[in-house]
């Protein structure tokens, strides 16, 4: 499974205005995160990105974009009906073809050398089936996050099967059904917000839709559970850190890690530390 | 050398597994067994897996408490080093062991020394029991993480956003969640017991069915008997609210969440708890619980949590407290997301949550169950069954099942709706209003399953074979045959079991029920742990109407007759039910769906002690009138008050100077006779037996039997007669202490060939009901004199002073309870103090029935008694030649008037002789000592440190042979001033007396009953003088006899009667009587 196309979702209202900060990126350079985000796809070997936007933001996207805008296709969502929803808009671009899947609002900084994306990418082609990233999340943070029940696959360190998908369980529920071997005692493999997909994703989003009551909106995590019940699909814990820009100070935080990441290190370094020895 | 007993624990055959402990014991001598336990301790020590390590613990126990102590010679007694006692009630039992194991090997074996050690090992293995329940509770999943959350940051959990909408006038929306109770058709011998289960998982079996309920008569329709309501408030507050208790409590501190006996709402807290909204993790944190609330339901919000279990009256059976812990669980854990709906019913691995977490709320709460309990949350008629442990649960390897059982609902094809209609149309389900402390049976069961008791295991498989019957009965609907199973049930393997699961008030009602309705009643049927609170009766359904009626009548007439005899917690009633199909479910039923009482609560403030409302003025005398009517002397009241207050008498006034030296006694100032022969068979004693029988022939005796008291420890300070107790089938009937006794004296008189005078001294309390008693009874045909002597004087209990509470609980070594149960208690002193100096340090205790606010004013005034109310005048009078009296505790079974000793007593020519005993753990209280070189009774709120009574060999069982003309001229009266009852000179003489002797403070527990079966115990203060100080006087020439064990032990806990009916006691004191 190679995909070619990806789909970046940023048209909730409360925040589209996240891919469009600036951010200065592990080199010095200072971009949008729109842009670090779209460098890794295309670094990855993806042609072409659609993103989904709420109405009118094209032109903002467009300007964040940089070097990129031309392999951009901009998919409008008119009214907020789920995170579900704006991937389906999709349909039409993705076709048949696998897909890289991820939110605008989360930067991933990988350890490794090798970006993030570009991890998922190698692993999905190579086990040729539809991948998720995940992370080892604390229970106290499972609220905000899709969380996965798997089988390890014997000798591989990254991979396990994924056998039940949960939306945002409490640990009431996850210690019943999600408890992963390996892990410590109160962690849980949480989605990382990057997948490899295929169109049968939009399939079953096309079926959850028709089903959907008007004042509904539609999530992603129940398309993913029948795509785990009905195919092999895998869960793949990367080598890195997700930042969610939108709570508070994820824009912080992303920063201060892509400066620790890079060349300026120690300058960034010295700089925390004058201001922890600073008075207050 | 091998173990015989290590090897019946590990053998893979059942059959030899199951071998009987007293079985394998029988062949085994003194040395034998000393070994098998030196190898038993070794073997505990060593073994992981609970099952075996418990078993070796209960065989210790049974060991040094049955199979020892009879092969020890009379000089083998060992004393119980004070260190080792001091770490058992500090719950260090393996340490406790260790101490009196080393005593052991440097003193020998001994009878003290093996009651100390069985009391360590009992205790340590029902600790091992509880520390594992406690650890499969914790390690259940889906309750781990509460455990793990310690900061309110990490709470995981957030209220759901349809409770944080608001209606057009800002009220959040009400979740209500009703639950009905559960009733147990069959619990299989017991089967559900969290050990059983754990260990025996293929008998542990019930069969149970959640009902709704109505008071018959009361309530228009059934329903959910159990509702807990739920909304979000705009306060950064929890309030908890119990519609029933008519409490409530707002609170703003998490430690507040933590602190279970401060009201009546920690039901309630343990449900806030358990359901993880103040996960347990995060006791003592010291964090702040709005910070949590802010976290789990937003900015200055939080949570109001109300209670009702419509009235029902508690001690119903019907698990009404665990179902409405589970329903308040199930409202909090729908209201944080933790199922997958807001309403409705629940999901099966829901519903198993909510046990889990119910089962952890009781432990939190101090309290426990077995796990059917929470039978209500599942729907209609199911069978719930123990469990292997396999790889994946938590128990494996530790155990053989598992904690969590699983349950079976029968659907329609297996019972059909006509069978279920069938049982509702011929139970008549009752109240039958006894308080019943179920907590020493379910030890008795568990202690008997480990030892394979032989009879008992028997019945345990017989219970088995019999839920298969009652499940076909049901499935046939046949419920004639339903009933029948249920009384073999009754009267087969659950008395056989546990005797003390029925009582002379259930075999009454039983009789009778069989008496009005003959063929048409097809059955009884005990609910829960022991009968006369929750009872079914099954009827011909064409006499169910009339049945409902009957019954209300029958148990009101038969309360009435027990009612002094027995502890009623209210009166009984009897119920309207119907199946529940549904089992635990949810909705949102509007603002006004909130009880009615709710909203008055809130108009008011409940202080602590707010339940004078229910208190009636009883029988109609006021406080004021008892008080004067038995001889109050108010200005010796007010003196006490002064002294209490001003410190110059209290708990630590009551000591004897530490400069006292308190020594055991020499040889020389007692007489062995611990080990009593019939005279024939030992010529030592001939000629003292011959003087004793002469006695008896010729009527100079008389037995005093002490009945004034309520046996607080008896009852639990329910304040009724202890004299009345039927305590104990005995010979094919119950029979009270007062019958026991006459039964003793009626034998020896008939030997004798001359009736013995028998007198009960009686108090305010007693007086009227023990007549009314031996009137109904016809004196039990006693052929003797039996006389009654009222008490002369009364006391008015007081509210203690914080001073003696501290001294109680804190200076003077107490009991540590486990973990959980000693937070409860710690909390529950806390109450207390502030309810002591919120009332008033000393002042009267008058918020209760006025009979439960006098007391006796101690049994030394029980002899003088005789004197000033003309008692002993008449006796005299009958009988000129009366020269001796005996005088004994009314639980002191074994007392009678043993020629032999009688005899003793005569050819000493003392004027008190005193029985003594030798001393076991449980003998606590004082003894028989040399106090600076005078040897006396002590009383152990006398001992100047707590350490000085073990070194006492002797305990002092009160039992007293009187020389009357020698007592008369200690009071400075002759024969002569008693015929011509000369009260004047009566009164000085005793008054005289009495001023030289100590008075005591003590404390003791009363119950205050109120609302629906509840009840409070409060510790108040009395006063009281003690019949052995008057070994005090050194012109009073005492002399002190060791007597049998057997003879001059007391029973004065319900909980000792399983091991007196085992240990030989029963059968001791049976020799002793002749019923008719």
């Amino acid at each position: 499974m190679v995909p070619t196309k990806a789909v970046l979702t940023a048209a909730n209202p409360a925040e589209q205005h996240l891919p469009l900060q600036t951010i200065t990126d592990a080199n010095g350079e200072t971009k949008t995160a729109l842009q670090i985000i779209l460098e890794d796809l295309f670094a990855a070997g993806l042609e072409s990105v659609a993103i989904v936007i709420a109405p009118g933001s094209e032109e903002a996207y467009l300007r964040a974009a940089g070097p990129h805008a031309d392999k951009l296709v901009f998919i409008e969502q008119a009214t907020p009906k789920g995170y579900g929803h704006a991937v389906w808009l999709a349909r039409d671009y993705v076709g048949s073809n696998p897909f890289v899947l991820l939110v605008g609002d989360h930067l991933y900084l990988s350890h490794s050398g090798i970006s993030c994306v570009s991890q998922l990418v190698e692993m999905a082609k190579q086990h040729d089936t539809c991948v998720s990233a995940v992370q080892p999340t604390h229970e106290s943070q499972l609220h905000l996050y899709g969380t996965v029940g798997v089988t390890r696959i014997p000798g591989d360190k990254t991979a396990s099967e994924i056998n039940t998908i949960i939306e945002k369980p409490t640990p009431t529920r996850a210690e019943q059904d999600l408890i992963v071997p390996g892990l410590r005692h109160g962690n849980y493999l949480c989605f990382f917000g990057i997948h490899v997909l295929h169109g049968k994703v939009m399939e079953l989003l096309d079926q959850q839709l028709s089903s959907l009551a008007d004042n509904e909106t539609l999530g992603l995590t129940p398309t993913l559970a029948e795509l785990a019940n009905s195919e092999r699909y895998l869960a793949i814990e990367l080598d890195g850190t997700r930042f969610n820009l939108g709570e508070r100070y994820g824009l912080l935080r992303a920063q201060i890690a892509l400066g620790l990441a890079g060349p300026h290190r120690d300058e960034i370094l010295t700089s925390l530390i004058e201001l922890l020895a600073a008075k207050k | 050398m091998d173990s015989k007993l290590i090897a019946i624990i590990q053998a893979e055959d059942p059959a030899r597994r199951d071998t009987a402990l007293k079985l394998a014991c029988q062949e085994l001598s003194l040395d034998d067994l000393l070994s098998e336990c030196a190898l038993l301790d070794e073997f505990r020590r060593k073994e992981d897996n609970l099952y075996p390590r418990v078993r070796a613990l209960f065989f210790l126990y049974a060991i040094h408490r049955y199979h020892l102590p009879p092969k020890l010679s009379d000089s083998q007694i060992g004393r119980i080093p004070f260190a080792g006692y001091e770490l058992l009630l500090k719950r260090r039992f393996q340490e406790a062991i260790d101490t009196f194991l080393g005593a052991m090997a440097d003193e020998g074996p001994g009878d003290a020394l093996s009651s100390a050690l069985a009391s360590a090992y009992h205790q340590l293995a029902f600790q091992t029991l509880a520390d594992q329940v406690r650890k499969s509770v914790r390690t259940v999943r889906g309750n781990q993480w509460m455990f793990r959350m310690g900061h309110p940051d990490d709470q995981p959990l957030r209220i759901r956003k349809e409770l944080l909408a608001t209606s057009t006038d800002g009220a959040h929306p009400i979740l209500r969640e009703r639950t009905p109770v559960r009733m147990d058709l069959s619990h299989s011998g017991w089967s559900d017991i969290f050990f059983l289960g754990m260990d025996f998982p293929e008998g542990a079996k019930v069969l149970n069915v959640s009902v709704d309920l109505g008071v018959h008569g009361r309530d228009d329709n059934t329903r959910p008997p159990v509702e807990a309501y739920l909304r979000i408030i705009d306060e950064p507050v929890i309030r908890l609210t119990s519609v029933d208790l008519k409490a409530t409590a707002t609170i703003d501190s998490l430690g507040e969440v933590f602190d279970f006996a401060k009201d009546y709402l920690g039901l309630l807290k343990a449900a806030v708890i358990a359901a993880g909204v103040v996960p347990p993790g995060i006791e003592g944190s010291g964090k702040d619980l709005s910070t949590l609330l802010n976290r789990l339901v937003g900015e200055g919000k939080g949570i109001e949590l109300v209670s009702s279990v419509n009235d029902i009256p508690k001690g119903s059976r019907l698990a009404v407290s665990t179902n409405l812990l589970a329903a308040l669980i199930g409202a909090l854990m729908r209201a944080t997301g933790q199922t997958e709906s807001l309403t409705g019913p629940l999901l099966e691995n829901e519903r198993r949550i909510v046990l889990a977490r119910a089962i952890l709320g009781e432990w939190i709460g101090g309290s426990g169950g077995g796990w059917q309990d929470s039978g209500g949350v599942w729907p209609g008629i199911k069978l719930i069954t123990g469990q292997p442990a396999t790889e994946t649960d938590p128990e494996h390897g530790i155990s053989r099942g598992r904690l969590m059982p699983s349950h079976h609902v029968f659907d329609e094809s297996e019972i059909p709706a006509s069978a279920r209609q069938a049982l509702q149309d011929s139970l008549v389900l009752v109240h039958g209003g006894m308080a019943q402390n179920v907590g020493p049976i379910l030890e008795m069961v568990t202690e008997k399953y480990l030892l394979r008791s032989a009879s008992e295991w028997t019945g345990r498989q017989e219970a088995l074979a019999l839920l298969d019957d009652l499940i076909t009965a049901l499935k046939q609907g046949d419920i004639k045959a339903l009933g029948d199973a249920t009384t073999r049930n009754f009267y087969g393997p659950i008395q056989t079991i546990i005797p003390w699961a029925t009582n002379l008030f259930t075999e009454t009602l039983i009789a009778q029920a069989r008496e009005h309705f003959g063929e048409d009643f097809w059955g009884f049927w005990m609910l829960g742990g022991m009968s006369g609170g929750g009872m079914g009766f099954i009827f011909a359904p064409h006499r169910k109407a009339e049945a409902q009626e009957k019954m209300q009548e029958i148990m009101t007439a038969a309360k009435a007759r027990f009612n002094h005899a027995l502890p009623f917690a209210m009166e009984p009633v009897v119920y309207d039910f119907s199946i529940n199909p549904h089992g635990t479910s949810a909705d949102l039923p509007g603002p006004e769906s909130l009880p009615a009482s709710y909203h008055q609560i809130h108009g008011e403030t409940n202080p602590p002690d707010s339940t004078d409302d229910t208190q009636s003025k009883d029988d109609g005398s006021s406080l004021k009138d008892l008080l004067r009517d038995n001889g109050f002397d108010e200005l010796l009241h007010e003196e006490v008050r002064r002294d209490l207050l001003s410190g110059r008498i209290g708990l630590a006034q009551n000591r004897l100077p530490v400069s006292a030296v308190i020594e055991d006694v020499h040889p020389e100032d007692i007489v062995d006779l611990s080990q009593l022969h019939p005279a024939d068979e030992d010529p030592a004693w001939i000629d003292v037996t011959k003087r004793g029988v002469a006695a008896l022939v010729g009527g100079e005796i008389a037995v005093v039997s002490l009945a004034a008291g309520a046996g607080s420890r008896w009852t639990g300070g329910a304040g009724t007669c202890k004299a009345l107790n039927p305590f104990a089938p005995l010979d094919g009937s119950y029979r009270t202490f007062i019958e026991t006794h006459l039964a003793k004296s009626r034998k020896t008189g008939h030997a004798a060939g001359t009736p013995i005078p028998h007198l009960f001294t009686t108090s305010y309390l007693t007086h009227e009901p023990t007549a009314a008693f031996l009137d109904a009874a016809d004196n039990y045909n006693y052929p003797g004199p039996l006389l009654l002597s009222r008490g002369q004087s009364v006391g008015l209990r007081m509210v203690p002073t914080e001073r003696d509470l501290r001294f109680a609980w804190e200076e003077t070594a107490q009991q540590q309870l486990d973990e959980q149960q000693q937070k409860v208690k710690e909390s529950l002193h806390t109450a207390l103090i502030g309810w002591s100096k919120s009332t008033g340090e000393a002042s009267d205790y008058t918020n209760n029935l006025p009979l439960q606010c006098l007391h006796p004013v101690g049994h030394f005034f029980e002899i003088p008694n005789l004197l000033l109310n003309g008692t002993l005048r008449g006796l005299l009078t009958e009988r000129p030649q009366l020269k001796t009296l005996l005088l004994h505790n009314i639980d002191t079974l074994g007392a009678n008037v043993d020629p032999t000793l009688l005899g003793l007593h005569l050819d000493s020519g003392k004027a008190l002789t005193f029985e003594v005993i030798t001393r076991r753990l449980e003998d606590r209280g004082g003894g028989l000592a040399r106090v600076d070189g005078h040897p006396r009774l002590v009383e152990g709120l006398a001992m100047p440190r707590e350490d000085a009574e073990f070194k006492l060999s002797y305990y002092n069982s009160m039992t007293t042979w009187i020389d009357i003309d020698q007592l008369l001229s200690i009071f400075s009266l002759t024969r002569e001033d008693i015929l011509a009852h000369d009260l004047e000179k009566i009164s000085t003489g005793i008054h005289a007396i009495a001023a030289r002797l100590p008075t005591y403070l003590t404390l003791k527990e009363v119950k205050k009953r109120w609302g629906h079966g509840q009840e409070d115990v409060f510790p108040v203060t009395q006063f009281e003088k003690l019949w052995g100080d008057m070994t005090i006087f050194p012109d009073v020439d005492c002399g002190f006899v060791v007597v049998p064990r057997l003879r001059g032990q007391q029973l004065k806990d319900p909980a000792q009667l399983d091991a007196w009916l085992r240990d030989g006691s029963a059968d001791y004191i049976r020799s002793l009587c002749s019923w008719s």
